[in-house]
């Protein structure tokens, strides 16, 4: 089986993704111009060598429908013969696109393709895409809840308190911080500028130096009425009937930051890299998918992690470096309590409660920001994992070469 | 002019160029089946060939306008294929009057409820008469089903989500008046005479009307369906309504269906979707059962159908003893409809809260009364600490404390004073009345009415009927029952009675589950779930475990022995957690200034042991059965006179799972040997109280069913 290598991961900036964000005022095509052009510039291929480009977007709907990738595609100024599509897969949409890439080279079939994934939250809000998820008979047969009551409901079932999920979100800003100070994701973030090559933004607008404690104890549960007054707490109990009541713990502090972005990654062959003389960063050793109770929703990274290490042949310990996309905070804390990863090795740089979880475009930015932890700290291998909405998981695994 | 008839309308096309289409159907109403079909669309086609046809009135000439479906039809229906064909074919017929080319108008001179309302609903402008006891309205819901002529869609289009969501999940009817502010009727006129010339006037006025979803420029009232709006309103709605059912009830949760996947398209389509979700529900188990006891058999117990009656009531004083809650929810509910009523109590300040209760209900009624009605009405109540006042009253309901010495006391000093040939009731919920009659001169004028508290509220009167309690007694106080608008049931004596005994039955199994170990959340779930209008903890609380806990060597006297893990939690929580219920603040639950905070933490480490199967279909299915097998057992030993009073009592009385139809009906559906097995099984692992009575056993044998199959 070939393998199948990273040459290269970018990202823009991640904007704050309200009207007074950084990047509200791009289109969301642009968003994935940025990153599509940067990967054309840094590694100098011609166009045309791409055999497919596979972009992830949740909200396909507005500015981000009719097949966007298509269209950044032929803006950003690709050869038309380059073919696209846009895939969903909820939360790990860029991830997929990184495991079905890596899937087509490693099956022989293609050598060289860009995935990654775009999502303007500020612009085409998550949910206007309305959709099959929230259908009353959905709701009444799957028992569909937001996620936020899920992430509660975890919270609740696991034992998580308020204080647990602040203290890992304020860790979260720290190592965050501190990253982006010293210049950590300088290699991957690519700024989004105008026609006339002025900045827009530079850097990721989300982390805040001065969070504390102090402050997240003050804000409000965010699900806390949809739960009780709106009755969805009661959608839970169907299948969680032991939950008499659900410990509302989630903030817009402890949870992921709506926020505008789009990544992108080159990948390939080893021939086609010596062809084009691109230097391959990592290996992608397994990527898989799996699916999980759908009420509780957000538990997949617990058994991709285990189908993902299996199919790898590897085990836990084998990983030198964890990245769970932080949806909420009890999403990360279930992880290192379900399997015993140490938090020194998750989400070393930071997480989406810091950083922001462009829907469409994390999975392929986290998987970035491990192609980079490897080279930083000189580490081997890396796990990145997403949950997912309607109760699945998705998981790569990456081997630094 | 021109005039004919058919067997469902009448049919008269004036010198105006209106034709109108009276319907009237053979019998007293108009309701909705093959015969009203078919009439109804020969009428409609012999309006549309009159020369110089303005437009259309549908009036009725009966007392209503048209009361809905044939539940006889709807009760039957089991061919889906066909029903859906009859459910169609009504639709068609509703959406040619509204679109016949002429302007259509509803004369609502009486109720119009269901498909009747909906045939309203279909003429492009709605006049009512303005008479506070016309009911207009979709109740559909409350019997299991949807509205299915096109209901859901119009109502839907006319006022938008919410207010479709507000009018047909709870299957409220409303007053012209209401119903005028609801914007679901246009119009109300003072006399049967003005509404017609309003209809004939509207049409001269508005010759090209359509209905708003014909017009090309028709907009959906917000939010639009297919918006995130529409979606977020229905995802809480959706929330709120699970929070109400825990998922027992078909029928709201394919309303909200009709509201989404009909919303989304044009109306002529829409209804196919709506007809489809009718007829899941109509030919389906739950509607069957709800329609047995919510229609059939309440309606009978309404009319007292089989009951004892007489049109000498002789009853005009009340006298009340005991002013607790109970008592002066009663003075009020006998004043309110003319009675004059004494209350009595022995300690004043009681008597001055039940006055003041009395003045809180009047004033939640201010409007209907009136200022002139309210001040009559509490004009009706007296109080006395003093027996005195209690002389010459035709009827003298005892409500003090549940203890048979007591009861006899002051049965002794009081029914003296009775005016001659008049009645002495017990509202007491398990005591024999024959015992109690012990101490009475005349035990054929004793009887028991055993009211529920809230008496404004609660529909139900259980009548009991000691050894020597006559017929006549028994007919005085149905008129009575009947003119205090109660629903009554009319058993026979036993301790407990047949409400107390399946309710404590329902109570004790509650807390025996908790005690073999399985989580009391999921108890309280689990029993929401299989339809309990309450979990068995929460009412529990509500009823006080001292109550309970009290009860029990009484009962035992009576050879109803509490026994079991069951009995052994309760006596820990009262007597070592001193956990009372909610007036105490503290029972199964946490109460925080009377509201309910959760359930008590500490409850978990009160179980003994761990049970093998746990979940909330497991519990849910224990506590029908523990009730189904109480119910059986006072049917066996004669308490309960008809089948009926078994649903009736159990759904009116304690809040038994509306969805099954009542215990009886509920045993029907598992099927009586499914049932007779489960009970031997849970018999041979929890103790006696589950052993299925002989009744059973040989019904079982026999292959009986209290119902007929449908």
């Amino acid at each position: 089986m070939p393998d199948a290598f990273i040459f290269d991961a970018v990202r823009t900036p991640r904007g704050i993704g309200k009207s007074s964000g950084g990047l509200y005022t791009v289109r969301p095509v642009d968003l994935l111009v940025t990153v599509l052009r940067a990967l054309k510039e840094r590694n100098g291929f011609n166009t045309q060598e791409v055999e497919e480009i596979i972009i992830g977007c949740v909200a396909q709907t507005g500015e981000q429908g009719t097949c966007i990738s298509r269209f950044a595609s032929l803006e950003a100024g690709y050869h038309y013969e380059t073919p696209s599509y846009t895939v969903n897969r909820f939360c790990a949409s860029a991830l997929e696109t990184v495991n079905q890439a890596a899937a087509r080279v490693a099956a022989g079939w293609s050598d060289l393709l860009i995935a990654g994934g775009v999502e303007s939250m500020s612009r085409v809000k998550m949910g206007s895409d309305v959709g099959a998820m929230f259908d009353p008979a959905a709701q009444w047969r799957v028992g569909s809840v937001p996620q936020g009551i899920s992430a509660d409901l975890l919270a609740t079932l696991r034992g998580f308190t308020r204080a647990d999920v602040d203290a890992f979100a304020l860790e979260s800003q720290r190592r965050a911080v501190a990253a982006r100070g010293t210049g950590k994701f300088d290699r991957s973030v690519v700024p989004v500028k105008d026609e006339q090559g002025l900045t827009i933004l530079a850097r990721d607008e989300m982390p805040r130096p001065d969070a504390s404690l102090e402050k997240l104890a003050t804000l409000k549960p965010a699900f806390d009425m949809l739960g009780k007054q709106f009755g969805l707490d009661a959608l839970v109990r169907r299948k969680y009937p032991q939950v008499d009541r659900v410990d509302h713990v989630h903030t817009a502090g402890n949870s992921s930051g709506i926020v505008d972005g789009a990544s992108g990654v080159l990948i390939g062959s080893t021939e086609k890299g010596k062809a084009l003389g691109l230097k391959p960063r990592a290996r992608i050793r397994t990527g898989v998918s799996t699916g999980e109770e759908p009420v509780i929703m957000l538990t997949g990274p617990l058994s991709a992690t285990r189908v993902a290490l299996k199919k790898a042949r590897m085990e836990l310990k084998d990983i030198d470096c964890f990245e769970v996309n932080e949806a909420f905070a009890a999403v990360p804390l279930m992880y290192m309590q379900e399997l015993g990863v140490p938090h020194e090795k998750l989400n070393m740089n930071g997480g989406a409660i810091a950083l922001g979880h462009p829907l469409g475009a994390t999975g392929a930015v986290i998987l970035g920001t491990a192609v980079d932890l490897l080279e930083e700290r000189n580490l081997s291998t890396a796990l990145i994992t997403l949950c997912i909405g309607g109760g699945m998981g998705t998981a790569t695994i990456i081997e630094r070469v | 002019m021109e005039r004919t008839k058919n067997g469902a309308v009448k049919l008269d096309f004036d010198g105006q160029g209106i034709a109108t289409l009276t319907l009237e159907m053979s019998g007293r109403a108009n309701k909705i089946n093959q015969e009203f079909g078919d009439g109804f669309a020969q009428g409609l086609t012999w309006a549309k060939g009159q020369q110089g046809l303005k437009g259309i009135i549908v009036a009725t000439g009966h007392k209503d306008f048209c009361v809905g479906a044939d539940i006889d039809m709807l009760y039957q229906a089991r061919d889906p294929k066909r029903f859906y064909e009859q459910v169609r074919a009504l639709q068609t017929g509703y959406r040619q009057l509204e679109t016949c080319g002429v302007p259509v108008v509803a004369a609502l001179t009486g109720s119009a409820l269901g498909g009747g309302f909906e045939l309203a609903l279909s003429c492009h402008r709605r006049i009512a008469l303005d008479d506070p006891k016309i009911q207009l309205g979709l109740p559909e819901v409350m019997l299991g089903v949807l509205p299915g002529g096109g209901g859901t869609q119009r109502i839907l289009r006319m006022v938008g989500l919410q207010a479709a969501a507000d009018l047909i999940l709870p299957g409220k009817t409303l007053r012209p008046q209401t119903a005028l502010e609801a914007k679901i009727i246009d119009e109300v006129c003072a006399t049967p005479e003005a509404v017609r010339a309003a209809a004939v006037g509207w049409i001269l006025a508005h010759p090209g009307a359509k209905q708003p979803w014909d017009e090309k420029s028709f907009k959906f009232p917000p939010p639009v369906p297919g918006t995130t709006d529409f979606r977020d309103f229905l995802l809480a709605g959706s929330g709120m309504l699970y929070k109400k059912t825990a998922g027992a009830f078909r029928a709201p949760e394919l309303v909200l269906r009709c509201f989404h996947e009909g919303g989304l398209l044009e109306l002529d389509r829409a209804l196919e979707v709506e007809a489809r979700h009718f007829v899941n529900l109509a030919v389906g188990d739950q509607a069957k059962d709800m329609l047995r006891t919510l229609w059939y058999h309440r309606t009978a117990a309404e009319k007292h159908e089989g009951l004892p009656s007489t049109d000498q009531e002789g009853i005009q004083k009340v006298g009340i003893l005991g002013a607790g809650m109970m008592g002066a929810a009663l003075a009020w509910q006998c004043a309110s409809v003319g009675y004059d009523v004494v209350v009595r109590d022995i300690k004043d300040e009681v008597l001055q809260k039940a006055m003041d209760h009395c003045r809180e209900l009047t004033k939640e009624q201010q409007k209907r009364l009136g200022e002139e009605g309210a001040k009559a009405l509490l004009a009706r109540i007296s109080t006395t600490v003093a027996p005195e006042p209690l002389k010459g009253c035709d009827l003298v309901i005892e409500a003090v404390f549940e203890d048979l010495e007591l009861k006899h006391r002051v049965t002794k000093e009081i029914e003296p004073l009775l005016a001659p040939g008049g009645i002495w009731a017990s509202n007491t919920s398990a005591l024999p009345i024959t015992d109690l009659a012990r101490a009475s001169a005349h035990a054929d004028r004793f009887i028991g009415l055993h009211f529920f508290s809230p008496v404004d509220k609660m529909p139900l009167l259980v009548i009991i009927m000691g050894k020597e309690t006559s017929q006549e007694t028994a007919a005085r106080c149905l008129s009575f029952c009947r003119k205090i608008k109660k629903t009554p049931i009319l058993i026979n004596d036993g301790y407990g009675f047949y409400t107390t005994r399946v309710f404590l039955a329902y109570l004790m199994q509650g807390v025996q589950l908790v005690a073999e170990g399985h989580d009391p959340a999921v108890v309280e779930w689990g029993a929401r779930a299989a339809g309990m209008v309450v979990g068995p903890l929460q009412v529990f609380d509500e009823v006080t475990l001292t109550l309970v806990r009290k009860a029990a060597p009484q009962a035992k006297k009576y050879g109803r022995a509490v026994e079991g893990p069951g009995i052994d939690l309760l006596i820990a929580m009262v007597d070592e957690h001193k956990r009372y219920g909610k007036a105490a603040g503290a029972g199964f639950y946490d109460y925080e200034a009377g509201k309910r905070k959760g359930l008590w933490p500490g409850l978990k480490a009160l179980a003994k042991g761990t049970p093998t199967a746990t979940g909330a279909d497991v519990v849910g299915q224990r506590l029908l059965l523990a009730q189904c097998v109480e119910a059986a057992r006072v049917m066996e030993e004669g308490i309960l006179q008809r089948k009926r009073d078994a649903e009736v009592g159990a759904i009116f009385g304690l809040g038994f799972a509306p969805n099954t139809g009542g215990p009886l009906s509920c045993m029907d559906r598992m099927g009586i040997p499914t049932v007779v097995k489960e009970l031997e099984a849970l018999a041979a692992a929890y103790g006696p109280h589950f052993t299925p009575p002989k009744l059973l056993v040989a019904m079982a044998e026999k292959g009986e069913r209290f119902f007929e199959v449908v």
